[in-house]
């Protein structure tokens, strides 16, 4: 996992950084899933990567709509209004 | 059906050290999100498939929890690839360009 | 964990930071959960890494996405960094005094623990600690902590919302008969997935609320669930799609009821006899014991604050993603 973290941290696009997070924290239900093994609760473990697995959905997607509406992956500069298109 | 469980997590382990080097080395963001959004849901699966062979050996109340994890496949073999799709899909809108085997 | 958090300070690109602000707060979570603190695991990866993240996606959408260098110099900044090693230096001098962790002398374990873990099952029939500790024998501070999400909500409300006359005429003519439409190029696959995933966030999130007695979970959790699928169904869909569903003034009186719910309760168990949150008084009116009767006491609590919660996150995330105006956004 942590080799992933570099192409968080190198990624040359912004669009690099969200793929590394959405794997990372694909990784990290899997990881849950081990530490409730190991601690032998995994009742308790298995209702929160079951929460997390969908909320890391929402994030994915919240991300990409707001590069489809932006049109461009360059960071925006403060506009007069600041509304979008 | 221990022997089994280890088998299929460690052929997880091998399918996501493939997905961290082609995350790594793959010159652009379009073929990185190829091996990460096909292995990576791939090595959740399968390793989740070990993690309910060996909750089924331990425990009386197995069966629940490995409904459980059943459902945590089905959510991320359904909202994984749709992820990939969507972050594919705002970086054509957003115009980057895919890398092609003669410019640099 | 540390590594995240100094690589969210050092991107410039806001929506970057953000991006990895949200895996920041999953390393937050995993430490909790390393820790056994399970259920303040759940709450931070639920409000961490899920909503808060869409919030500041949300923010950076309507405001500029870059850091704007402040001026000053390098001197400036030198004493600024001074100023806040000195304070993060004493702050950490203050953590030797403390009782090592698990320390079964220390003066929480010692004396107030073992009455919870050793009554807390004969007074309520709860076995979670934690739900029976945060809802009944420290409902006071629930209650307030209810209202203060609530003024939050408003909060925001207050200051973002914008009334003009144009989005009235708007929204009730072609609010309710027109078909619904879809931006053409946004994506089919992704509207179906979501279409598939949101009644089984719901399902889980119901289960969240009302299984708290036994695992972890509780009202909180259940509700920042709940107000995560909606967020869910504005994001995959348009924002007009949740709007001409969950119209604004039924929106704005669900978060209300929550906490007169949950403040409800209390005056019920003053009209019947007791102290005000006093479930035990309750046991002529549910059925059971009295010991049952502060576990129902307890549901009914927990199901108010899950309400307050989810259309709270529902009501800021409309309204920082519409700039206030309530028609178009993320």
């Amino acid at each position: 996992m942590l080799l992933v973290l570099i192409r968080a941290v190198k990624g040359p696009t912004v669009i690099d950084r969200l793929v590394a997070i959405n794997v990372i924290g694909t990784k990290s239900i899997v990881l849950l899933l081990f530490a409730g093994i190991l601690f032998s609760q995994l009742e308790m473990f298995v209702d929160i990567a079951l929460g997390y697995g969908l909320l890391n959905y929402i994030v994915s997607i919240a991300a990409s709509r707001y590069y489809q509406h932006r049109k461009s992956l360059e960071p925006v500069h403060a506009q007069q209004g600041g509304q979008p298109s | 059906m221990e022997i089994l469980a280890y088998t299929l997590i460690s052929t997880g382990l091998i399918f996501f050290l493939g997905t961290t080097i082609g995350l790594l080395r793959f010159p652009d963001f379009y073929s990185r999100m190829h091996a990460a959004g096909k292995g990576d849901t791939l090595s959740t699966v399968v390793i989740l498939l070990g993690c309910i062979c060996i909750v089924s050996t331990q425990g009386d109340m197995s069966w629940l929890l490995g409904l459980k994890i059943l459902l945590i496949i089905n959510f991320i073999f359904i909202g994984s690839p749709t992820a990939t799709h969507a972050m594919m899909d705002a970086g054509n809108k957003a115009g980057a360009e895919p890398w092609r085997k003669d410019s640099k | 964990m540390v590594l995240f958090a100094l690589i969210s300070l050092s991107i410039q690109n806001l929506m970057g930071a953000a991006i990895v602000f949200g895996a920041y707060s999953f390393m937050m979570c995993l430490i909790w959960a390393g820790m056994g603190a399970v259920d303040v695991a759940f709450t931070e990866a639920a409000v961490g890494a899920g909503v808060s993240t869409v919030f500041i996606v949300s923010t950076i959408y309507n405001t500029s996405a870059t850091m704007r260098s402040r001026p000053g110099g390098m001197a400036f900044k030198f004493f600024i960094g001074v100023v806040v090693t000195l304070a993060g230096a004493f702050l950490l001098s203050a953590l030797t005094d403390f009782p090592d962790w698990g320390d079964p002398n220390s003066p929480v374990n010692a004396t107030v623990v073992p009455y919870y873990i050793e009554n807390s099952i004969d007074d309520t029939h709860v076995p979670n600690l934690v739900t029976s500790v945060l809802a009944d024998y420290r409902g006071f501070d629930t209650l307030l902590e209810t209202t203060v999400v609530f003024i939050a909500c408003i909060a925001i409300y207050s200051i973002l919302r914008i009334e003009t006359a144009k989005s009235k005429t708007d929204e009730t003519e072609e609010g309710i008969t027109s078909p619904p439409s879809y931006d053409p190029s946004d994506s089919l696959i992704v509207r179906q997935a979501s279409r598939f995933m949101i009644p089984f966030m719901q399902l889980f999130a119901l289960y969240v609320i009302a299984h708290g007695h036994y695992s972890p979970g509780g009202g909180f959790q259940g509700g920042v669930i709940l107000g995560a699928s909606l967020i869910l169904l504005a994001i995959s869909f348009d924002l007009k799609f949740l709007l001409r569903h969950w119209r604004e003034k039924s929106l704005m009186l669900l978060v209300a009821s929550g906490v007169f719910l949950y403040a409800a309760v209390g005056l019920a168990c003053v009209f019947m006899g007791g102290n005000y949150l006093e479930y035990g008084i309750l046991d002529s009116i549910l059925p059971g014991d009295q010991a049952m009767a502060r576990s129902h006491g307890i549901l009914l609590v927990e199901i108010g604050v899950g309400i307050t919660v989810m259309f709270s996150m529902v009501a800021i995330h409309i309204n920082l993603a519409s700039n206030g105006r309530f028609d178009r956004g993320l």
